[in-house]
Protein backbone atom coordinates (compact mmCIF):
# COMPACT_ATOMS: atom_id res chain seq x y z
CA UNK A 1 0.00 0.00 0.00
CA UNK A 2 1.06 3.61 -1.03
CA UNK A 3 2.15 4.78 2.63
CA UNK A 4 1.23 8.28 1.94
CA UNK A 5 -2.46 6.41 1.64
CA UNK A 6 -2.30 5.41 5.48
CA UNK A 7 -3.48 8.16 7.01
CA UNK A 8 -6.58 8.70 5.67
CA UNK A 9 -7.25 5.21 5.35
CA UNK A 10 -6.72 5.07 8.90
CA UNK A 11 -9.53 7.62 9.29
CA UNK A 12 -11.81 6.03 7.52
CA UNK A 13 -10.74 2.62 8.79
CA UNK A 14 -11.20 3.62 12.59
CA UNK A 15 -15.01 4.94 11.59
CA UNK A 16 -16.10 2.39 9.39
CA UNK A 17 -16.95 -0.29 12.24
CA UNK A 18 -19.65 2.31 14.11
CA UNK A 19 -20.89 2.84 10.42
CA UNK A 20 -21.16 -0.48 9.62
CA UNK A 21 -22.87 -1.48 12.84
CA UNK A 22 -25.43 1.69 12.63
CA UNK A 23 -26.40 0.27 9.63
CA UNK A 24 -26.50 -3.12 10.64
CA UNK A 25 -28.78 -3.18 13.48
CA UNK A 26 -31.07 -0.80 12.03
CA UNK A 27 -31.94 -2.65 9.62
CA UNK A 28 -31.47 -5.97 11.56
CA UNK A 29 -33.97 -4.55 14.34
CA UNK A 30 -36.96 -3.56 11.79
CA UNK A 31 -36.54 -6.62 10.20
CA UNK A 32 -36.80 -9.12 13.56
CA UNK A 33 -39.86 -6.62 14.69
CA UNK A 34 -41.78 -7.11 11.50
CA UNK A 35 -41.03 -10.77 10.99
CA UNK A 36 -42.34 -10.60 14.95
CA UNK A 37 -45.75 -8.96 13.74
CA UNK A 38 -45.87 -11.02 10.68
CA UNK A 39 -45.65 -14.04 12.62
CA UNK A 40 -48.69 -12.61 15.10
CA UNK A 41 -50.98 -11.64 12.87
CA UNK A 42 -50.23 -15.31 10.64
CA UNK A 43 -51.26 -17.15 14.19
CA UNK A 44 -53.89 -14.76 14.41
CA UNK A 45 -55.39 -15.99 10.82
CA UNK A 46 -54.82 -19.41 11.11
CA UNK A 47 -57.20 -18.78 14.61
CA UNK A 48 -59.60 -17.25 12.98
CA UNK A 49 -59.66 -20.08 10.19
CA UNK A 50 -59.99 -22.29 13.32
CA UNK A 51 -62.77 -20.43 14.87
CA UNK A 52 -64.54 -20.21 11.42
CA UNK A 53 -64.89 -23.73 11.15
CA UNK A 54 -66.36 -24.33 14.89
CA UNK A 55 -68.96 -21.36 14.12
CA UNK A 56 -69.97 -23.22 10.86
CA UNK A 57 -70.23 -26.56 12.97
CA UNK A 58 -72.13 -25.48 15.60
CA UNK A 59 -74.48 -23.93 13.39
CA UNK A 60 -75.06 -27.44 11.23
CA UNK A 61 -75.97 -29.03 14.71
CA UNK B 1 -56.88 -8.42 4.25
CA UNK B 2 -56.31 -5.17 2.06
CA UNK B 3 -54.50 -3.08 4.88
CA UNK B 4 -52.02 -6.10 5.14
CA UNK B 5 -51.57 -5.75 1.46
CA UNK B 6 -51.14 -1.94 1.69
CA UNK B 7 -48.58 -2.72 4.67
CA UNK B 8 -46.35 -4.91 2.68
CA UNK B 9 -46.39 -3.37 -0.36
CA UNK B 10 -44.91 -0.09 1.64
CA UNK B 11 -42.71 -2.03 3.41
CA UNK B 12 -41.01 -3.55 -0.17
CA UNK B 13 -40.89 0.09 -1.43
CA UNK B 14 -39.62 1.63 1.98
CA UNK B 15 -36.99 -1.14 2.02
CA UNK B 16 -36.14 -0.52 -1.26
CA UNK B 17 -35.75 3.06 -1.27
CA UNK B 18 -33.77 3.30 2.04
CA UNK B 19 -31.45 0.79 0.17
CA UNK B 20 -31.01 2.48 -2.85
CA UNK B 21 -30.16 5.61 -0.08
CA UNK B 22 -27.72 3.24 1.79
CA UNK B 23 -25.62 2.72 -2.00
CA UNK B 24 -26.45 6.01 -2.63
CA UNK B 25 -24.56 7.58 0.86
CA UNK B 26 -21.63 5.14 0.34
CA UNK B 27 -21.28 5.55 -3.69
CA UNK B 28 -22.70 8.73 -4.85
CA UNK B 29 -22.74 11.03 -2.11
CA UNK B 30 -19.98 13.38 -1.63
CA UNK B 31 -17.49 12.42 1.33
CA UNK B 32 -18.12 15.23 4.18
CA UNK B 33 -14.96 16.80 5.42
CA UNK B 34 -13.93 18.71 8.47
CA UNK B 35 -10.70 20.01 8.83
CA UNK B 36 -7.79 19.22 6.43
CA UNK B 37 -5.16 16.38 6.58
CA UNK B 38 -1.55 17.00 4.80
CA UNK B 39 0.57 14.76 3.16
CA UNK B 40 3.48 14.82 1.03
CA UNK B 41 2.66 13.16 -1.81
CA UNK B 42 -0.10 13.41 -3.98
CA UNK B 43 -2.73 11.11 -3.20
CA UNK B 44 -5.20 8.72 -5.32
CA UNK B 45 -8.25 8.94 -3.45
CA UNK B 46 -11.85 10.32 -3.87
CA UNK B 47 -11.28 12.42 -1.19
CA UNK B 48 -10.10 16.14 -3.62
CA UNK B 49 -7.22 17.74 -3.22
CA UNK B 50 -7.86 21.23 -1.90
CA UNK B 51 -4.98 23.17 -2.27
CA UNK B 52 -0.64 22.45 -2.20
CA UNK B 53 0.58 24.05 -0.10
CA UNK B 54 4.73 25.04 1.22
CA UNK B 55 4.07 21.66 3.67
CA UNK B 56 2.63 19.69 0.84
CA UNK B 57 -0.68 18.19 -0.03
CA UNK B 58 -3.61 19.71 1.42
CA UNK B 59 -6.75 17.43 1.45
CA UNK B 60 -9.76 17.80 3.29
CA UNK B 61 -10.22 15.80 6.27
CA UNK B 62 -12.42 12.39 5.51
CA UNK B 63 -15.81 12.28 8.05
CA UNK B 64 -16.71 8.72 7.42
CA UNK B 65 -18.81 8.44 10.52
CA UNK B 66 -21.46 11.17 9.12
CA UNK B 67 -22.63 8.23 6.18
CA UNK B 68 -24.40 7.26 9.41
CA UNK B 69 -26.56 10.63 8.70
CA UNK B 70 -28.29 9.09 6.08
CA UNK B 71 -30.00 6.89 7.94
CA UNK B 72 -29.79 8.19 11.53
CA UNK B 73 -31.44 11.96 10.22
CA UNK B 74 -34.24 10.28 8.39
CA UNK B 75 -35.64 7.49 11.39
CA UNK B 76 -35.05 11.05 13.52
CA UNK B 77 -37.30 12.72 11.99
CA UNK B 78 -39.51 9.91 11.52
CA UNK B 79 -39.79 9.40 14.54
CA UNK B 80 -40.63 13.16 15.78
CA UNK B 81 -43.48 12.79 13.19
CA UNK B 82 -44.82 10.15 14.15
CA UNK B 83 -44.79 10.96 18.01
CA UNK B 84 -47.22 13.98 16.58
CA UNK B 85 -49.35 11.82 14.99
CA UNK B 86 -49.54 9.60 18.23
CA UNK B 87 -50.49 12.99 19.92
CA UNK B 88 -53.13 14.00 17.14
CA UNK B 89 -54.84 11.01 17.90
CA UNK B 90 -55.12 11.33 21.07
CA UNK B 91 -56.37 14.80 20.78
CA UNK B 92 -59.23 13.22 18.30
CA UNK B 93 -60.02 10.15 20.83
CA UNK B 94 -60.37 12.96 23.73
CA UNK B 95 -62.84 14.93 21.72
CA UNK B 96 -64.88 11.96 20.35
CA UNK B 97 -64.14 9.15 22.62
CA UNK B 98 -64.24 6.30 19.89
CA UNK B 99 -62.10 3.83 20.72
CA UNK B 100 -60.61 3.55 17.46
CA UNK B 101 -58.47 6.88 17.50
CA UNK B 102 -57.15 5.29 21.29
CA UNK B 103 -55.69 1.71 19.02
CA UNK B 104 -54.59 4.53 16.66
CA UNK B 105 -52.10 6.53 19.09
CA UNK B 106 -51.45 4.03 20.41
CA UNK B 107 -49.98 1.81 17.68
CA UNK B 108 -48.62 5.36 15.88
CA UNK B 109 -46.84 5.65 19.47
CA UNK B 110 -45.38 2.23 19.48
CA UNK B 111 -43.57 2.84 16.17
CA UNK B 112 -42.75 5.77 16.89
CA UNK B 113 -41.18 4.45 20.26
CA UNK B 114 -38.86 2.01 17.57
CA UNK B 115 -37.95 4.48 15.86
CA UNK B 116 -36.57 6.42 18.52
CA UNK B 117 -34.82 3.50 20.06
CA UNK B 118 -32.89 2.93 16.62
CA UNK B 119 -32.25 6.39 16.49
CA UNK B 120 -30.71 6.02 20.31
CA UNK B 121 -28.57 3.32 18.51
CA UNK B 122 -27.19 5.20 15.52
CA UNK B 123 -26.95 7.98 17.25
CA UNK B 124 -24.66 6.28 19.84
CA UNK B 125 -22.31 4.69 17.26
CA UNK B 126 -22.08 8.13 15.41
CA UNK B 127 -21.23 9.86 19.16
CA UNK B 128 -18.63 7.28 19.41
CA UNK B 129 -17.22 7.37 16.40
CA UNK B 130 -17.03 11.19 16.11
CA UNK B 131 -16.77 12.04 19.57
CA UNK B 132 -14.83 9.26 20.54
CA UNK B 133 -17.12 9.03 23.71
CA UNK B 134 -20.46 7.01 23.73
CA UNK B 135 -22.81 9.42 25.81
CA UNK B 136 -22.81 13.16 26.49
CA UNK B 137 -25.01 14.86 28.42
CA UNK B 138 -25.41 17.14 25.51
CA UNK B 139 -28.71 19.53 25.11
CA UNK B 140 -29.98 17.31 21.84
CA UNK B 141 -29.05 13.75 23.41
CA UNK B 142 -30.78 14.55 27.12
CA UNK B 143 -33.99 16.42 25.58
CA UNK B 144 -34.08 13.23 22.81
CA UNK B 145 -33.41 10.86 25.96
CA UNK B 146 -36.42 12.26 27.93
CA UNK B 147 -38.30 11.60 24.96
CA UNK B 148 -37.75 7.63 25.09
CA UNK B 149 -38.67 8.18 29.09
CA UNK B 150 -41.63 9.84 28.56
CA UNK B 151 -42.78 7.20 25.60
CA UNK B 152 -41.99 4.23 27.76
CA UNK B 153 -43.86 5.83 30.42
CA UNK B 154 -47.07 5.91 28.29
CA UNK B 155 -46.76 2.08 27.87
CA UNK B 156 -46.02 1.60 31.79
CA UNK B 157 -49.13 4.09 32.52
CA UNK B 158 -51.36 2.22 30.05
CA UNK B 159 -50.08 -1.61 31.45
CA UNK B 160 -51.14 -0.31 34.86
CA UNK B 161 -54.42 0.21 34.20
CA UNK B 162 -57.53 -2.13 34.14
CA UNK B 163 -60.61 -0.06 33.15
CA UNK B 164 -60.55 0.01 29.15
CA UNK B 165 -61.97 3.31 29.07
CA UNK B 166 -60.03 4.97 31.64
CA UNK B 167 -56.65 3.43 30.18
CA UNK B 168 -57.69 4.83 26.74
CA UNK B 169 -58.33 8.54 28.33
CA UNK B 170 -55.09 8.16 30.72
CA UNK B 171 -53.04 7.26 27.62
CA UNK B 172 -54.28 10.10 25.86
CA UNK B 173 -53.80 12.85 27.94
CA UNK B 174 -50.41 11.35 28.68
CA UNK B 175 -49.46 11.56 25.34
CA UNK B 176 -50.60 15.19 24.57
CA UNK B 177 -48.50 16.32 27.94
CA UNK B 178 -45.48 14.19 26.36
CA UNK B 179 -45.49 15.56 23.44
CA UNK B 180 -44.70 19.01 24.09
CA UNK B 181 -40.94 17.54 24.59
CA UNK B 182 -40.77 16.72 21.31
CA UNK B 183 -40.48 20.06 19.64
CA UNK B 184 -38.18 21.35 22.62
CA UNK B 185 -35.69 18.34 21.40
CA UNK B 186 -35.99 19.01 17.79
CA UNK B 187 -35.25 22.70 18.13
CA UNK B 188 -33.39 22.87 21.04
CA UNK B 189 -29.69 22.21 19.03
CA UNK B 190 -30.90 25.86 17.05
CA UNK B 191 -31.47 27.82 20.17
CA UNK B 192 -28.95 26.67 22.76
CA UNK B 193 -24.85 25.79 22.18
CA UNK B 194 -24.91 22.31 21.50
CA UNK B 195 -22.00 19.77 19.76
CA UNK B 196 -24.73 17.97 18.37
CA UNK B 197 -24.33 18.89 14.46
CA UNK B 198 -27.72 20.72 13.23
CA UNK B 199 -28.28 19.99 9.91
CA UNK B 200 -29.57 21.68 7.32
CA UNK B 201 -27.99 25.25 8.39
CA UNK B 202 -25.42 25.58 6.18
CA UNK B 203 -26.76 24.29 3.35
CA UNK B 204 -26.06 20.92 1.75
CA UNK B 205 -24.45 19.69 -1.85
CA UNK B 206 -27.03 18.05 -3.59
CA UNK B 207 -25.41 14.60 -3.72
CA UNK B 208 -25.74 14.56 -0.41
CA UNK B 209 -29.44 15.59 -0.17
CA UNK B 210 -30.77 13.19 -2.62
CA UNK B 211 -30.11 10.20 -0.73
CA UNK B 212 -30.96 11.91 2.57
CA UNK B 213 -34.50 12.90 1.06
CA UNK B 214 -34.75 9.15 -0.87
CA UNK B 215 -33.60 7.48 3.06
CA UNK B 216 -36.43 10.59 4.28
CA UNK B 217 -39.31 8.78 2.00
CA UNK B 218 -38.60 5.25 2.57
CA UNK B 219 -38.46 5.96 6.36
CA UNK B 220 -41.92 7.52 6.39
CA UNK B 221 -43.33 4.10 4.37
CA UNK B 222 -41.54 1.76 6.60
CA UNK B 223 -43.27 3.98 9.36
CA UNK B 224 -46.51 3.95 7.96
CA UNK B 225 -46.17 0.31 6.82
CA UNK B 226 -44.84 -0.55 10.86
CA UNK B 227 -48.70 1.35 11.89
CA UNK B 228 -50.33 -0.24 8.90
CA UNK B 229 -49.35 -3.68 9.70
CA UNK B 230 -50.18 -3.14 13.58
CA UNK B 231 -53.33 -1.70 13.21
CA UNK B 232 -54.63 -4.97 10.82
CA UNK B 233 -52.90 -7.16 13.83
CA UNK B 234 -55.48 -5.46 16.27
CA UNK B 235 -58.54 -5.89 14.00
CA UNK B 236 -57.70 -9.24 13.67
CA UNK B 237 -57.21 -9.71 17.65
CA UNK B 238 -60.26 -7.92 18.28
CA UNK B 239 -62.40 -9.84 15.85
CA UNK B 240 -60.89 -13.34 17.20
CA UNK B 241 -61.47 -12.04 20.80
CA UNK B 242 -65.42 -10.95 19.98
CA UNK B 243 -66.10 -14.51 18.16
CA UNK B 244 -64.47 -16.50 21.05
CA UNK B 245 -66.95 -14.88 23.18
CA UNK B 246 -69.74 -15.33 21.19
CA UNK B 247 -68.83 -19.34 20.84
CA UNK B 248 -68.64 -19.39 24.41
CA UNK B 249 -72.24 -17.95 24.82
CA UNK C 1 -73.86 27.03 52.65
CA UNK C 2 -74.68 30.67 53.14
CA UNK C 3 -75.95 30.59 49.71
CA UNK C 4 -79.75 31.57 50.66
CA UNK C 5 -78.73 34.89 51.72
CA UNK C 6 -77.41 35.89 48.03
CA UNK C 7 -80.34 35.14 45.86
CA UNK C 8 -78.35 34.44 42.60
CA UNK C 9 -74.85 34.25 43.34
CA UNK C 10 -72.95 34.97 40.25
CA UNK C 11 -71.11 32.27 38.89
CA UNK C 12 -67.58 33.57 39.22
CA UNK C 13 -68.38 33.89 43.20
CA UNK C 14 -69.67 30.52 43.09
CA UNK C 15 -66.79 29.07 41.71
CA UNK C 16 -64.44 31.31 44.03
CA UNK C 17 -66.43 29.82 46.81
CA UNK C 18 -66.34 26.30 45.79
CA UNK C 19 -62.38 26.97 45.48
CA UNK C 20 -61.96 28.17 48.87
CA UNK C 21 -63.97 24.98 50.32
CA UNK C 22 -62.19 22.25 49.06
CA UNK C 23 -58.32 24.07 49.71
CA UNK C 24 -60.15 24.72 52.96
CA UNK C 25 -60.84 21.01 53.54
CA UNK C 26 -56.84 19.82 52.73
CA UNK C 27 -55.88 22.27 55.10
CA UNK C 28 -58.21 21.62 57.92
CA UNK C 29 -57.08 18.09 57.28
CA UNK C 30 -54.00 18.76 57.84
CA UNK C 31 -54.12 21.15 60.61
CA UNK C 32 -55.57 18.43 62.14
CA UNK C 33 -53.47 14.90 61.41
CA UNK C 34 -50.17 17.28 60.43
CA UNK C 35 -49.70 13.94 58.55
CA UNK C 36 -48.68 15.78 54.94
CA UNK C 37 -46.09 17.75 56.53
CA UNK C 38 -44.39 15.19 59.04
CA UNK C 39 -44.08 12.28 56.44
CA UNK C 40 -42.98 14.86 53.50
CA UNK C 41 -40.38 16.77 56.33
CA UNK C 42 -39.00 13.98 57.93
CA UNK C 43 -38.44 12.37 54.12
CA UNK C 44 -36.45 15.38 53.14
CA UNK C 45 -34.48 15.07 56.22
CA UNK C 46 -33.67 12.00 55.30
CA UNK C 47 -32.78 12.73 51.97
CA UNK C 48 -30.26 14.77 53.61
CA UNK C 49 -28.36 11.88 55.21
CA UNK C 50 -28.54 10.16 52.17
CA UNK C 51 -26.86 13.51 50.35
CA UNK C 52 -23.88 13.03 53.18
CA UNK C 53 -23.29 9.53 51.90
CA UNK C 54 -22.82 11.14 48.46
CA UNK C 55 -20.61 13.45 49.68
CA UNK C 56 -19.11 11.81 51.83
CA UNK C 57 -16.08 11.08 49.59
CA UNK C 58 -15.57 14.27 48.35
CA UNK C 59 -12.77 15.61 50.27
CA UNK C 60 -12.31 19.21 51.58
CA UNK C 61 -11.45 21.06 48.14
CA UNK C 62 -14.82 20.46 47.09
CA UNK C 63 -17.20 23.17 47.19
CA UNK C 64 -20.74 21.81 48.12
CA UNK C 65 -22.38 24.85 46.89
CA UNK C 66 -21.65 23.98 42.90
CA UNK C 67 -24.16 21.11 43.70
CA UNK C 68 -26.16 22.47 46.30
CA UNK C 69 -29.14 23.76 44.01
CA UNK C 70 -29.07 20.27 42.25
CA UNK C 71 -29.20 18.55 45.76
CA UNK C 72 -31.97 20.85 46.82
CA UNK C 73 -34.47 20.24 43.98
CA UNK C 74 -34.16 16.55 44.23
CA UNK C 75 -34.85 16.60 47.27
CA UNK C 76 -38.05 18.64 46.49
CA UNK C 77 -39.05 16.40 43.46
CA UNK C 78 -39.14 13.14 45.35
CA UNK C 79 -40.94 14.72 48.43
CA UNK C 80 -43.10 16.24 46.34
CA UNK C 81 -44.07 13.38 44.93
CA UNK C 82 -44.29 11.55 48.27
CA UNK C 83 -46.51 14.32 48.70
CA UNK C 84 -48.63 14.36 45.76
CA UNK C 85 -49.39 10.45 46.20
CA UNK C 86 -51.08 10.68 49.72
CA UNK C 87 -52.65 14.25 49.10
CA UNK C 88 -54.25 11.84 46.30
CA UNK C 89 -54.57 8.58 47.93
CA UNK C 90 -56.56 10.52 50.90
CA UNK C 91 -59.05 11.85 47.86
CA UNK C 92 -59.59 8.12 46.93
CA UNK C 93 -59.71 6.74 49.85
CA UNK C 94 -62.36 8.17 51.73
CA UNK C 95 -64.35 8.59 48.01
CA UNK C 96 -64.14 11.91 48.61
CA UNK C 97 -63.32 12.58 44.80
CA UNK C 98 -66.32 10.94 43.59
CA UNK C 99 -68.58 13.09 46.64
CA UNK C 100 -66.57 16.27 44.81
CA UNK C 101 -67.66 15.06 40.90
CA UNK C 102 -70.99 14.32 42.36
CA UNK C 103 -71.69 17.66 43.62
CA UNK C 104 -72.08 20.67 40.81
CA UNK C 105 -68.35 21.82 41.34
CA UNK C 106 -66.58 23.01 38.02
CA UNK C 107 -63.84 20.20 36.96
CA UNK C 108 -61.30 23.30 36.81
CA UNK C 109 -62.12 24.63 40.41
CA UNK C 110 -61.08 21.10 41.66
CA UNK C 111 -57.71 20.90 39.89
CA UNK C 112 -56.43 24.46 40.89
CA UNK C 113 -58.08 23.95 44.58
CA UNK C 114 -56.03 20.29 44.40
CA UNK C 115 -53.12 22.28 43.07
CA UNK C 116 -52.85 25.05 45.50
CA UNK C 117 -53.51 22.64 48.45
CA UNK C 118 -50.29 20.82 47.05
CA UNK C 119 -48.40 23.57 46.61
CA UNK C 120 -48.68 25.31 50.15
CA UNK C 121 -47.55 21.42 51.78
CA UNK C 122 -44.68 22.10 49.08
CA UNK C 123 -43.55 25.34 49.58
CA UNK C 124 -44.02 24.83 53.69
CA UNK C 125 -41.55 21.60 53.74
CA UNK C 126 -39.52 23.60 50.92
CA UNK C 127 -39.33 26.23 53.37
CA UNK C 128 -38.22 24.57 56.70
CA UNK C 129 -35.87 22.35 54.11
CA UNK C 130 -33.65 24.86 53.50
CA UNK C 131 -32.31 26.10 56.65
CA UNK C 132 -31.30 22.60 57.54
CA UNK C 133 -29.74 21.86 53.85
CA UNK C 134 -28.01 25.46 54.53
CA UNK C 135 -26.72 24.16 57.92
CA UNK C 136 -25.70 20.73 57.28
CA UNK C 137 -23.93 21.29 54.15
CA UNK C 138 -22.87 24.98 52.85
CA UNK C 139 -21.30 26.17 56.40
CA UNK C 140 -18.33 28.38 55.64
CA UNK C 141 -19.93 28.94 51.96
CA UNK C 142 -21.51 32.47 51.43
CA UNK C 143 -24.53 33.21 49.81
CA UNK C 144 -23.75 35.17 46.39
CA UNK C 145 -27.18 36.79 45.08
CA UNK C 146 -30.06 38.78 46.17
CA UNK C 147 -32.17 37.61 49.26
CA UNK C 148 -35.12 37.61 46.65
CA UNK C 149 -33.78 35.20 43.65
CA UNK C 150 -34.09 31.94 45.48
CA UNK C 151 -37.89 32.77 46.75
CA UNK C 152 -38.96 33.63 43.44
CA UNK C 153 -37.60 30.84 41.78
CA UNK C 154 -38.35 28.37 44.44
CA UNK C 155 -42.44 29.35 44.19
CA UNK C 156 -41.80 29.48 40.24
CA UNK C 157 -40.91 26.14 40.15
CA UNK C 158 -43.12 24.35 43.11
CA UNK C 159 -46.01 25.96 41.01
CA UNK C 160 -44.70 23.56 38.04
CA UNK C 161 -44.21 20.24 40.15
CA UNK C 162 -47.81 21.14 41.74
CA UNK C 163 -49.78 21.58 39.01
CA UNK C 164 -48.61 19.17 36.61
CA UNK C 165 -48.13 16.83 39.60
CA UNK C 166 -51.85 16.90 40.70
CA UNK C 167 -52.81 15.87 37.26
CA UNK C 168 -50.31 13.00 37.11
CA UNK C 169 -51.17 12.08 40.53
CA UNK C 170 -54.69 12.09 40.06
CA UNK C 171 -54.06 9.49 36.88
CA UNK C 172 -51.25 7.49 39.07
CA UNK C 173 -53.78 6.80 42.13
CA UNK C 174 -56.28 4.77 39.16
CA UNK C 175 -53.66 2.74 38.34
CA UNK C 176 -52.26 -0.54 39.52
CA UNK C 177 -48.34 1.00 40.87
CA UNK C 178 -49.79 3.81 42.14
CA UNK C 179 -46.48 5.81 43.35
CA UNK C 180 -44.44 3.47 40.66
CA UNK C 181 -46.28 4.78 38.10
CA UNK C 182 -46.13 8.57 39.44
CA UNK C 183 -42.42 8.46 39.14
CA UNK C 184 -42.00 6.94 36.07
CA UNK C 185 -44.29 9.21 34.71
CA UNK C 186 -43.01 12.94 36.35
CA UNK C 187 -39.50 12.38 36.88
CA UNK C 188 -38.96 12.83 32.58
CA UNK C 189 -41.73 15.14 32.43
CA UNK C 190 -40.30 17.28 35.14
CA UNK C 191 -36.71 17.37 33.74
CA UNK C 192 -37.13 21.18 31.52
CA UNK C 193 -38.12 22.46 34.77
CA UNK C 194 -35.93 20.96 36.93
CA UNK C 195 -33.04 22.05 34.87
CA UNK C 196 -33.84 25.50 34.41
CA UNK C 197 -34.88 25.73 38.44
CA UNK C 198 -31.03 23.70 39.11
CA UNK C 199 -29.32 26.31 36.77
CA UNK C 200 -31.29 29.51 38.42
CA UNK C 201 -30.68 28.76 41.55
CA UNK C 202 -26.95 27.90 41.52
CA UNK C 203 -26.41 31.45 39.79
CA UNK C 204 -29.02 32.77 42.68
CA UNK C 205 -26.19 30.67 45.42
CA UNK C 206 -22.71 31.60 43.68
CA UNK C 207 -23.39 34.70 42.63
CA UNK C 208 -20.64 36.74 40.78
CA UNK C 209 -20.16 38.19 37.14
CA UNK C 210 -23.52 37.03 35.20
CA UNK C 211 -25.04 35.29 37.62
CA UNK C 212 -27.87 37.61 37.09
CA UNK C 213 -28.50 36.71 33.49
CA UNK C 214 -27.88 33.21 34.24
CA UNK C 215 -30.42 33.97 36.76
CA UNK C 216 -33.31 35.60 34.44
CA UNK C 217 -32.10 32.97 31.59
CA UNK C 218 -33.28 29.72 34.20
CA UNK C 219 -36.52 32.09 35.37
CA UNK C 220 -37.53 32.40 31.70
CA UNK C 221 -37.36 28.46 31.31
CA UNK C 222 -38.75 27.95 34.50
CA UNK C 223 -41.91 30.48 33.69
CA UNK C 224 -42.19 29.27 30.21
CA UNK C 225 -42.46 25.98 31.18
CA UNK C 226 -44.90 26.58 34.19
CA UNK C 227 -47.22 28.10 31.45
CA UNK C 228 -47.56 26.04 28.76
CA UNK C 229 -47.59 22.73 31.13
CA UNK C 230 -50.50 24.58 33.51
CA UNK C 231 -52.57 25.45 30.57
CA UNK C 232 -52.24 21.93 29.27
CA UNK C 233 -52.98 20.68 32.83
CA UNK C 234 -55.64 22.80 33.17
CA UNK C 235 -57.28 21.63 29.89
CA UNK C 236 -56.71 17.61 30.06
CA UNK C 237 -57.77 17.61 34.22
CA UNK C 238 -61.71 17.59 33.08
CA UNK C 239 -61.15 13.94 30.77
CA UNK C 240 -58.72 12.75 33.65
CA UNK C 241 -60.84 13.30 36.15
CA UNK C 242 -63.98 12.23 34.24
CA UNK C 243 -62.78 8.76 33.74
Amino acid sequence: MDPTNTEIYNLVLHDAPYVIAGYGVLWAALVVYVGMVLRRIMRLEKEVLILGESVARRSAE
Amino acid sequence: MKQLKVAIVLLVVGGLLTTAAFFMAFYTAEVQRFGTITVAEQLDTVIPLESVTADGFQYGRPWFSQKIFYFHVPVAEASFLVFGVAAFFAIRFLMTKKREYDTKSRMAMETSLIFVILTMITGMLWTRASWGIWWEWEPRLTTYFIMTLLMIAYFVLRNSIEDEERRATYGAVFAIIAVIDAPISFFITRLIPSSHPVVFQSGMASSNLVPFIVAQVGMLMVGYAIYTMRMGEEILSERVEAVKEALED
Amino acid sequence: MAAGTQARPSARSLSWRQFKAILRKDIVMELRTKEMVTSMGLYSLLTMVVYQIALSQSGSAFDPRQIAAGLLWLAFLFTSMLGLNRSLVHEQDQGCLEALLLAPVDRPVIFFAKAIGNLVFLLIVEVLTIPVFAFLFLQGGGYGGAWWMIPTVLTAGSIGIAGVGTLLATMSVNTNGKDFVLTVLMVPLMYPLLLAAVSATTAAVLGGDGSVDQFWAGMGGVAGYDVIMLLAAYALYEFVIGA
